[in-house]
């Protein structure tokens, strides 16, 4: 069993050179490689190892290691020797790139005269010098090249372990969390934002270090050759570039935080129309949206330009200070050349020097546009890992034992607001076998109430056990695992039907598979389609209607064996035909189990050994069918309508 | 059958006619002036020229003073040299003369370089603003075949990465050909001061360019093969975002994290590869022009020594290599990005190229006054190319105005296709659709879908208050007709027990409210728009049936003189149809009232089983219940037996 390339996961990890291509195959039909392109990408492919299985173990609680605080240092130093060779490039890096005006210097006053003297005209010196210059040129050519690679891997580690980092708490966070962010601002951290480390971790930070360096050296070798002229270097220039910079710093930060805002809403917006573009077509709303659209990328734009008002004034400004600079230094300079306190060679390797300085200044500039950016995006993974899930494990959490499914609700009180509560006060014993079944009018708390027994969210008051165990003292994933959930909405991941159905369990063997598609009803359904279990699923399944979904969702709960099931409204997008199939594999589906229902119509209600019955967050009355009639309340009322509705609806059309 | 009214579209663009499309929101921004050329055959660059040259005015303006500043950049060294040598060697000149035009060109540079760099990052966003719009106005020209085989989390990230790296591209790639052109200029200076020790200068040059060129080859597919990855996390993070429940619910959160681990471990293969490349090449691309320093330093010292060039020349020719060593770097920067961004072009070309398959007919009339006369004739339907798999055969049905009907069927029968085709929202491959004696094909969209209004299965909700989603169709609809709607689709209780009522803003898909309440929401949002054509597709099937009966009264009113298709499977919605037709085996196989399909199609019994069955027991149904027996002897059947016995003495 393989997903997908798209989805990448199971047995298909080990890719290898097919890796690409399934890449396209796995739902984006024109994500085809250009032709041109088809050799060179497969002569790479081909030399791409076999990747072993990500053997990684997800935790509930965050450990110690991921909950230091995220930052780019904290990222980095987990490589501390990559990070020491890249410092020590960096240093060889600075220093020899910078030997060349030293030598030109030192041509010009000992071969060329610069110094007025007798044998002071040596072109050997010229060609000793020239052959230096070629070396250190080498030796900076070299340590670059190994910089690139040590950095580029560093980069290429940390953003692994970023994505991975921010990922794993994703699937943390509770499900509160899903349901207030918005999906496109989700993905936006995980994409655009870590995406926007990538180059700052490349060679930003390698870069800023050797610009930053450079300016030390240079100062050092302008104090060296004069300390007078060094000095009004650094008095004059210094001051009006840290003040400029300062201002810098903190009008750019606030531009980028309104640029990151103003993505971030623009892929929201491209996310939502994408995922309702149904329901935009039927309503024509294309027009619309499209204003809308151009709005939000307008203040997008906006937050931009605001940017590049900064960069432009900032960085040809510093260029003009380089200028005047200059002026200064041929003043003051030319002024020492004339009383010989100042070799003319000395002065040109000032003028040189300088122009070094100024120019890791304005790459200083750039590199630090890509360090705010990077900072920026940061700054907001940090606030997403820092986002505590609402559903915790406990620290000493056991793992539940195989359990017989007695599930118990002892005064249980919730509300997803803590003002409004969604239930009170609800006291039920589910025994262990026993199907339940809640009915009540939309919104009484049915849901919320299964919602609970799988943990999606822990009562306000009191607690929910099972065989006694209060779900809060054990694992998750040991309480989820012997739990069966059909949700409301089936979804449908990218791969094959196969691959959905074993979803929970992707070593099922194919007769596994086989057996629970019997079962539910699914075989008609498949053996219609071309390639079976392996036809593949397209975006989320849109081309299956909800009744083909709403099974494959019964077939992937079956096959996971649990000891207790939930069923929230899950045949209610069935037709009467299928849901009658299964139906029947329900009735062995419940067999032993203790299974808790969520019933909107009465006659699946029927089918529980109890019915309870909720309103307002309360259970008014439980008991069985017979029971409940028979005491003629609330439910006997329901009972009498839908009885005379099904009674009118045969005979009413005329 | 009244004559429908049908009005000439205005002639223009298909987007011509306003008369059925909402707009709720003022326009802050413009639309993008131009678009993408359409001919494939050129290369992607001239392709998006059009794009660029819509904003040719403040671009141009912008390279000019690049141009200009450079100029003065150019000047400031030769200025250099010639105080070096007129001032401070032979004291013609005082020096002050040559101070004070340093400074003023310094300070014309400045300003110049300001407003050039501001209209250029103007340009930049001004195109990313064109890109990101065109793409998103041609995706909600798309029809839902493309949406059926595209994943989002692929179109998300194309409009994301790609986008900026082509505008990157499209901005810089000038700037730093301005740029090179100061290399020309500068060349020209070195040339009138010495022919020989320019040449000199310059040799490197070309191999910078080489190493260029091989660099750009050697790095093209590894930054496909990264975009390409980038896009499979994204998409395996899309759907963990949108499908958290079904991940939590079974607890496969670590499979999904190796899956993502799997996938980024590949990215990052990537990554590496790209860096062991670029560690071949940008060394060299970076230090060949340092070279040409050392060989000025050694011919321009031989002729100084000799006498043919003064002292300040070198610095000159030092000062001018070290100007052109950033732009001939960009330049490799600039190779570097032409590849990505040609490979991002292409992926988003690939998105503009693909052509809706649903479109208005050049010929398309609007369609006013509509009676609802809904005809299907002989239509053949298939989801995919190939025709094997028809989903609707030779389908025949009427629908004259003012009727309901019901369609049964079971799953997979092509009920929701029905449904799907009356809007158009894909074309039939055989045979027509109709309305109001139209075909569809010839009717605007926009017209066709707002005479029909269809309540989808999956009753999406956006982010926005419940106001905004109920008057979605009709941002104008006041407070008090959206509470209409929203009483006769039964919403307006839970609505105002909402927090901030009608204001009360839902969470990404409406996640917040319960499947019955959304579908409730969805019908309000249809009902709200007064289509004389009503589709429900569904719409009902997570509202519980008490609830489902206070609807129904309300839908009653709604439906009466408008046409409607119900698409249903229970028998309480089936109810409200004055008619019943039943598909089975790609056609409309018995077409009658309820009581006549009972009566003559045992298929039909068949599918509503359960419900025929509960009938069977009722003394007082006679004839009727034959086909409910079928089923009887399931133990469900005889477990409603009990039911009965016990709730009805």
């Amino acid at each position: 069993m393989t997903w997908g390339g798209g989805f990448g996961g199971g047995g298909g990890l080990g890719g290898g050179p097919g890796a690409v291509g399934s890449s396209a195959a796995a739902g984006l039909p024109f994500a085809g490689i250009p032709a041109e392109l088809q050799s060179g990408v497969d002569r790479l492919v081909a030399s791409e190892p076999e990747y072993e299985t990500p053997t990684l173990t997800f935790e509930q609680n965050a450990n110690e290691n991921e909950l230091k605080r995220l930052s780019l240092w904290s990222l980095l130093t987990k490589y501390p020797w990559m990070l020491v060779l890249a410092g020590l490039l960096v240093v060889v890096i600075s220093v020899a790139g910078q030997v060349g005006p030293k030598l030109t210097e030192y041509a010009i006053n000992y071969g060329m005269g610069g110094i007025p003297g007798p044998g002071h005209l040596d072109f050997g010196v010229v060609v000793a010098m020239a052959i230096a210059y070629v070396v250190f040129i080498a030796v900076t050519a070299t340590a670059q090249r190994f910089s690139v690679q040590v950095t580029g891997r560093l980069a290429a580690w940390v953003m692994n372990d970023l994505r991975v980092k921010v990922f794993a708490h994703l699937q943390r966070l509770s499900l509160g969390f899903f349901t207030e962010e918005k999906a496109g601002v989700v993905m936006s951290r995980m994409t655009s934002d870590i995406e926007n480390l990538q180059q700052l971790l490349q060679d930003g930070l390698s870069q800023l270090a050797i610009q930053a360096l450079t300016m030390v050296v240079i100062t050092i070798i302008l104090f060296a050759t004069n300390v007078l002229l060094a000095f009004i270097t650094v008095v004059l220039i210094v001051p009006a570039l840290v003040v400029a910079s300062i201002w810098f710093k903190r009008a750019s930060e606030r531009g980028y935080d309104k640029v990151r805002d103003g993505i971030a809403n623009v892929l929201a917006d491209l996310s939502e129309s994408l995922h309702g573009v149904r329901i935009v077509t039927a309503h024509n709303r294309q027009r619309n949206n499209v204003i809308h659209h151009r709005n939000v990328v307008g203040d997008y734009r906006d937050a931009n330009n605001y940017t590049a008002h900064v960069n432009a004034i900032y960085g040809p400004g510093t260029q003009m200070l380089g200028f005047l600079g200059q002026a200064i230094m041929l003043a003051i300079g030319g002024t020492m050349v004339a009383h010989h306190t100042l070799s003319v060679g000395a002065l040109i390797a000032f003028f040189l020097y300088l122009n070094r300085f100024f120019q890791p200044i304005q790459l200083l500039v750039q590199q630090y546009n890509t360090y705010q950016q990077g900072q920026a995006s940061v700054n907001k993974l940090r606030a997403l890992v820092d986002t505590e899930p609402e559903v915790t494990e406990a620290t000493d959490a056991t793992d539940l034992p195989p359990i017989e499914g007695r599930i118990a609700f002892e005064h249980v009180t919730f509300g997803y607001l803590s003002d409004r509560l969604v239930i009170e006060d609800v006291d039920l014993v589910v025994e262990p076998g026993e199907t339940v079944a809640f009915v009540g009018p939309t919104g009484a708390g049915k849901s919320t109430l299964a919602k609970l027994v799988t943990r999606f969210y822990d009562p306000t008051e009191g607690r929910v056990t099972i065989d006694g165990h209060d779900l809060r003292d054990v694992t998750m994933r040991s309480l989820r695992r012997q739990l069966g959930v059909v949700p409301q909405e089936p979804f449908l991941f990218a791969g094959t039907i196969g691959d959905n159905i074993a979803f929970a369990r992707p070593d099922a063997s194919d007769g596994e598979l086989r057996e629970a598609v019997e079962r539910v009803g699914l075989a008609d359904v498949i053996d219609r389609m071309p390639a079976g279990l392996d036809t593949v699923v397209h975006e989320r399944g849109q081309t299956l209607s909800s009744g083909e979904r709403q099974l494959i969702a019964l077939a992937r709960a079956f096959l996971a064996h649990p000891r207790v099931l939930v069923l929230d409204e899950a045949t209610s997008n069935l037709d009467l035909q299928s849901e009658t199939k299964i139906e029947t594999a329900l009735d062995v589906l419940l067999e032993n189990r203790t299974a808790i229902l969520i019933a909107h119509r009465l006659s699946t209600a029927m089918r529980a050994d109890r019915i309870a019955v909720v309103d307002e967050g309360r259970i008014i009355e439980v008991g069985n069918h017979d029971e409940l009639v028979a005491r003629g309340g609330r439910y006997a009322e329901m009972y009498e309508t839908w009885v005379s509705q099904s009674d009118a609806a045969s005979h009413t059309p005329a | 059958m009244r004559t429908p009214t049908l009005r000439p579209r205005p002639s223009g663009p298909p987007e011509a006619s306003t008369a059925f499309v909402p707009i709720a929101e003022e326009a802050r921004n413009e639309a993008p002036p131009a678009g993408i050329d359409p001919d494939k055959s050129l290369s992607w660059l001239r392709r998006a020229l059009p794009i660029m040259r819509a904003h040719k005015g403040i671009f141009a303006t912008s390279l000019t003073l690049s141009f200009f500043g450079l100029i003065l950049q150019v000047s400031i060294p030769l200025l250099l040299s010639k105080a070096i040598s007129n001032s401070i060697e032979k004291h013609t000149v005082p020096l002050s003369y040559y101070v004070w035009w340093i400074v003023g060109l310094g300070l014309l540079s400045g300003v110049f370089g300001y407003i050039a760099r501001l209209f250029l990052f103007e340009t930049a966003y001004d195109i990313e603003y064109d890109l990101r719009n065109i793409i998103y106005e041609h995706l909600t020209k798309m029809s839902f075949s493309f949406y059926d085989r595209v994943q989002s989390g692929q179109l998300i990230s194309r409009a994301n990465s790609d986008i900026r790296s082509v505008q990157m591209y499209m901005t810089f790639a000038p700037l730093i050909l301005v740029q090179c052109s100061m290399a020309v200029i500068a060349f020209c200076v070195m040339l009138t001061i010495s022919v020989p020790l320019a040449l000199v200068a310059m040799a490197t040059m070309p191999l910078v360019y080489w190493t260029g060129v091989r660099m750009r080859k050697s790095m093209f597919p590894v930054s496909w093969i990264i975009q390409a990855r980038l896009a499979d996390v994204a998409t395996i993070v899309d759907e963990n975002v949108n499908g958290v429940r079904v991940v939590k619910s079974f607890a496969a959160e670590e499979q999904q994290l190796r899956s993502l681990a799997g996938a980024a471990d590949k990215l990052q293969w990537g990554y590496i590869k790209d860096a062991d490349l670029r560690a071949r090449f940008t060394p060299l691309v970076q230090n060949l022009p340092q070279v040409g320093l050392a060989l000025v330093l050694l011919f321009g010292g031989y002729m100084v020594i000799h006498g043919t060039l003064g002292v300040g020349n070198i610095l000159t020719f030092n000062l001018y290599l070290l100007m052109l060593q950033a732009p001939f770097m960009m330049l490799g920067m600039l190779i570097m990005m032409g590849q990505r961004a040609a490979a991002s072009a292409e992926r988003i070309y690939e998105i503009l190229d693909e052509e809706p398959t649903v479109t208005d007919a050049l010929d398309a009339v609007d369609l006013v006054d509509c009676t609802g006369d809904v005809r299907f004739r002989h239509v053949d339907f298939a989801y995919n190319e190939d025709a094997e798999q028809l989903v609707l055969a030779d389908f025949d049905l009427h629908v004259p105005p003012g009727q309901t009907v019901a369609i049964v069927g079971r799953t997979g029968a092509g009920k929701s296709t029905v449904a799907r085709l009356l809007t158009r929202f894909y074309d039939v491959k055989h045979g027509s659709v109709e309305l109001d004696g139209h075909d569809v094909r010839d009717l605007t969209l926009a017209s066709l879908r707002a005479n029909v209004g269809v309540v989808l299965d999956e009753p999406f909700l956006f982010s926005a208050s419940v106001h905004d989603n109920i008057a979605y169709g009709k941002p104008s609809a006041g407070r008090d007709e959206v509470e209409a709607a929203a009483k006769a689709s039964g919403a307006h209780e839970f609505i105002s027990h909402l927090a901030d009522g009608y204001d009360t803003v839902v969470g990404e898909r409406g996640y917040t409210l319960s499947g019955g309440q959304r579908q409730r929401i969805a019908i309000a949002r249809t009902l709200l728009v007064n289509p004389p054509v009503l589709v429900l597709d569904d719409a009902t099937s997570a509202i519980d049936v008490q609830v489902e009966q206070t609807i129904h009264a309300g839908l009653k009113v709604q439906m009466e003189g408008r046409t409607t298709l119900i698409i249903a499977h229970r028998l309480s919605t089936i109810s409200l149809a004055d008619r019943v037709v039943l598909l089975d085996q790609h056609k409309v196989v018995a077409d009658g009232t309820h009581a006549e399909l009972l009566a003559t199609t045992p298929l039909y019994a068949e599918v509503l089983a359960q419900a025929a069955e509960f009938e069977a027991a009722d003394e007082d149904d006679g004839p009727e219940d034959d086909g409910g027996r079928a089923s009887g002897d399931t133990p469900l059947g005889a477990m409603l037996d009990a039911v009965r016995a016990g709730g009805r003495p």
